[in-house]
Formats: structure tokens, C-alpha cells, sequence
């Protein structure tokens, strides 16, 4: 698990990521004076996706832009919510493209945990 | 004989033709039509297609002027131009409206937009509308432009004004064709200048009489949006026709959030965007700004950064038009 997140990581326009089951954080590589970001970013994907499932939709992506940063959050399999964040000056694609190429991965690794 | 290309890009209004018109010394082929549809009345015309021009440098050299079309549903035209025609150019010159809230998101956009394209040519900012508004200046396009990491020319030129445009020309071809007379072609142009005698009117004014429409309408007149919320001050409805109420239901919850997280998280800056997205549904979207909201559904292929740049436009439309 913690091995994936350091993958994701490495694609260095990604600046942190996290992953939450429920509202608990499950792993996190967030750097300490993002902590705030990563705050707001559970909060506004956990709501987000609960109405999304509330109301039977299947969106399962979402993006915020807060100030010169963005916080993307993936809704993967099991509940789990991937969380990256990138500069908002950053194309959505490179987040989005490379996020769903660890996503099959993670799926297989949130059986795991 | 020498010929070079140049094509000139940037958002609606930046000038792109009047910059061609202001060169040329053949009649310009201009395709454009009356605006028709209601996105941006504000303008009598626009580009549909493309725009072209030539003019003679000197007896052996010879320029062609291109431009693209800047609204973004004639984007395919850009692609098209790129591989073919202006294929061979020698410079991208991006016309910088300096009226727009934020001409560095006009800047970001088409960078990302002729990203391949710039590999091979230069790339010249060119920054219209100074006269109108002055802000921001040359040391903040400078300085702005180098934190994005991009290094290149900036010039402020009035698009109207031939032996503006001409520096641009300069700029580019200049260090090749060493043998120009700049000061005669600039005379020769002048007759080319649109530039108002006396003071200008200011457009808002002269158009007024064009009666605004909605910004719904004006959303549903934009490729790929098929649903539009408009919000007020106070983040309540003022119009909307998003047909679903499942998406009506969550554009509502996305404004909320955002409402809720820009009195706690002030501190973090400003929440522009929040967007959400599915493989198989439709994008939804929320552009905060204070006086108004915007809430759009949009085509699940369009891309986000064209959502974002159309919600821009038309949130500028609305302020323009409020
Ligand atoms: N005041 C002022 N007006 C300008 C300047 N440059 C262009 N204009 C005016 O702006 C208006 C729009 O210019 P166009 O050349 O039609 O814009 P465009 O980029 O071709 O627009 P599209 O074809 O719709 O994409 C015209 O009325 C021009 O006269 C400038 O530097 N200052
Ligand atoms: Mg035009």
C-alpha cells in the first residue's frame, strides 16, 4: 500500500496524496504544511461523492481549486478515496491519466488493508 | 523569393483580424459572419473560419498572415490550420485581450492549446486593449510570465494601428530580412489604421443597443454545455434550466459546499472551481466568484480546461453585460 502511494508520488507534479476509507485516512504522503488542503479535501470529496451516491449518479472524480493549488479526489472501488494534490497551473489530464493508471492497483491493494 | 508565415491566436476580441486588416495589402479573406447567436453580443462580428493576409516585405520576401478563428467552438479549425497551412510558420503570435479579468488564464489556455505547435516556433505575446485598460503593466507580464516558466517576448501593441502591428512583424522575420525598410511600410500602412480619430467610444456604450440576453442563454449557445445555473451574491438560484433533477440536486450541493468552504478556508485563497466528473456522466461544474455563481453541465468529452475557459467567458460576458 504504502509502496503504491510512494509510486504516485513520484510523478512529482503530484505533490501529496492520501487515501481515506469512510472519513479515516487511511495513508498519506501529504506534505505537513498541506495538511489544511488535505483537510478541506476530505470533507469536500466525502460530501460530494455521499450526494453523488445519494441521488444514484456515478460520478466518481472530482476537482477543487483552492488559491495556486488543486485537490483531486477518485472514488475507488470499496469506497475509497484516492486524494492528489497538484498545482491548479497543472493540466487535470496528467492528474487523471496517470491517477488511473495506479487505480486498477489500488483497488487490488484496498482489498488488502 | 522569401515567404514567411505567421498566425496570430488569442480569445475573442483580442484583435486577431483587425490585427490582419491592419497588414494587408490585399483585401483581407475574412469569414466573418454577424454574430447570430447570443454568446457574445457584445461584438458585431467574429471569425467563423479563418483570416488571411500578405504583405510584401520586399521585392523577394513575402509574409502571410493567418489567423484562427477565437471562439471555442470553431476550435477544430485550429487543428486543422496547424497541420496544414500554417504547418511551415514561423511564429504563434497570442493576442492578449488586457480588458479580460484574468489574461493569464487567456495565456495559460492557449499555451496548453498550441502546446506541440511551439515546440518547433516562437512564441510572441502580444498584449491588445492597453489603451483601454493599462493594467496589468509590462513588469507584471514579465515577471507573471517567467513564475509560469514561460520566456518570451511581450510587446503591448493597439491592434488598429499598423505600424504597431508591424513591430511584431519586426520581431519576428527581422533579424532574416535585414534589407526592410520598416519606416517606409509603416507609411505605406497607415491608410490601413482603424485607430478612432477623436476619442474613442467605449464599446459598451456603443453597443448598447444590442439588448443583453441571459447568461443561460448565453451558456446554452456554447459548445458542449447543455445546462446552466446562474447564482447570485448570496448563492441563491437565479435562473437555471438544468433539466435533471439529479444534476440540478448536485450543482446545488456543489454550490453549498463551496459557499461553506470559502468561510472556513479563507485563508487557503480563493475557490474558483469544483467539478465533478464520471465516466459515463455528464461533467458537472461550479465557478465562484463574489458578486455571482456559475453552475454548468456540460458534455462528458469536453475537456476540463475548455469548461473552465468557457465558464470564464461567460462569466466575464455577465459582468460586461450586468
Ligand atoms: N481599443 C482597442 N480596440 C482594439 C484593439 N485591438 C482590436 N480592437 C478592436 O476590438 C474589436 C475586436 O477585434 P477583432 O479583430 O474582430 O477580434 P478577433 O480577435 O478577430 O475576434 P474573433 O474573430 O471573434 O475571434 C474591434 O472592434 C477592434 O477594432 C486595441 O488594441 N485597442
Ligand atoms: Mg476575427
Amino acid at each position: 500500500m504504502i509502496e503504491l502511494l510512494e509510486a504516485v508520488d513520484e510523478l512529482d507534479f503530484i505533490e501529496g496524496c492520501c487515501l481515506m476509507q469512510a472519513d479515516q485516512v487511511v495513508f498519506s504522503t501529504f506534505p505537513a504544511e498541506r495538511r489544511n488542503h488535505e483537510t478541506i479535501a476530505k470533507k469536500a470529496f466525502n460530501y460530494v461523492f455521499q450526494n453523488a451516491a445519494k441521488l444514484r449518479s456515478a460520478h466518481d472524480e472530482a476537482h477543487l481549486e483552492i488559491g495556486e493549488k488543486r485537490v483531486s479526489g477518485f472514488l475507488l472501488e470499496g469506497n475509497q478515496i484516492l486524494i492528489c494534490l497538484s498545482s491548479k497551473h497543472t493540466n487535470i489530464v496528467n492528474v487523471r491519466n496517470n491517477v488511473r493508471e495506479l487505480h486498477s492497483g489500488l483497488q487490488q491493494q484496498a482489498q488488502i488493508v | 523569393m522569401a515567404d514567411y508565415k505567421i498566425l496570430f491566436t488569442g480569445s475573442v476580441c483580442s484583435g486577431k483580424t483587425t490585427a490582419i486588416k491592419s497588414l494587408s495589402e490585399i483585401e483581407t479573406v475574412d469569414t466573418d459572419a454577424k454574430v447570430s447567436d447570443s454568446v457574445i453580443r457584445r461584438k458585431q462580428r467574429t471569425t467563423i473560419a479563418m483570416d488571411y493576409g500578405v504583405l510584401e516585405l520586399t521585392d523577394t520576401a513575402k509574409l502571410h498572415l493567418y489567423g484562427t478563428p477565437g471562439q471555442e467552438r470553431f476550435r477544430f479549425m485550429w487543428q486543422l490550420m496547424m497541420s496544414d497551412l500554417v504547418a511551415d510558420a514561423e511564429a504563434l503570435i497570442l493576442l492578449v485581450d488586457n480588458t479580460r479579468t484574468d489574461p493569464f488564464k487567456d495565456i495559460r489556455f492557449y499555451v496548453e492549446e498550441f502546446r506541440d505547435y511551439l515546440v518547433k516556433r516562437r512564441l510572441v505575446i502580444a498584449v491588445t486593449h492597453a489603451d483601454v485598460r493599462a493594467n496589468p503593466d509590462y513588469n507584471y507580464y514579465m515577471n507573471e510570465l517567467k513564475r509560469m516558466g514561460l520566456f518570451t517576448t511581450v510587446l503591448f501593441i493597439d491592434a488598429r494601428d499598423p505600424a504597431d502591428v508591424l513591430k511584431l512583424v519586426k520581431e519576428v522575420v527581422g533579424r532574416r530580412e535585414k534589407t526592410v525598410d520598416w519606416q517606409a511600410l509603416a507609411e505605406k500602412l497607415s491608410g490601413n489604421s482603424t485607430v478612432p480619430e477623436a476619442v474613442a467610444v467605449p464599446e459598451e456604450v456603443a453597443d448598447s443597443g444590442a439588448k443583453p440576453v441571459s447568461l443561460i442563454d448565453a451558456a446554452i449557445n456554447t459548445r458542449g454545455i447543455t445546462g446552466a445555473m446562474h447564482l447570485g451574491a448570496d448563492r441563491k438560484v437565479l435562473s437555471s434550466n438544468v433539466a435533471s433533477m439529479q444534476s440540478q440536486a448536485l450543482l446545488k450541493a456543489m454550490v453549498n459546499l463551496v459557499s461553506a468552504l470559502e468561510q472556513k478556508a479563507a485563508f487557503l485563497g480563493n475557490i474558483d472551481s469544483f467539478m465533478l466528473c464520471g465516466e459515463e456522466q455528464e461533467t458537472l461544474s461550479v465557478f465562484v466568484e463574489e458578486e455571482q455563481a456559475l453552475g454548468m453541465c456540460s458534455d462528458k468529452g469536453l475537456s476540463l480546461t475548455v469548461v473552465k475557459q468557457q465558464a470564464a467567458d461567460l462569466l466575464q460576458w455577465s459582468r460586461d453585460n450586468d
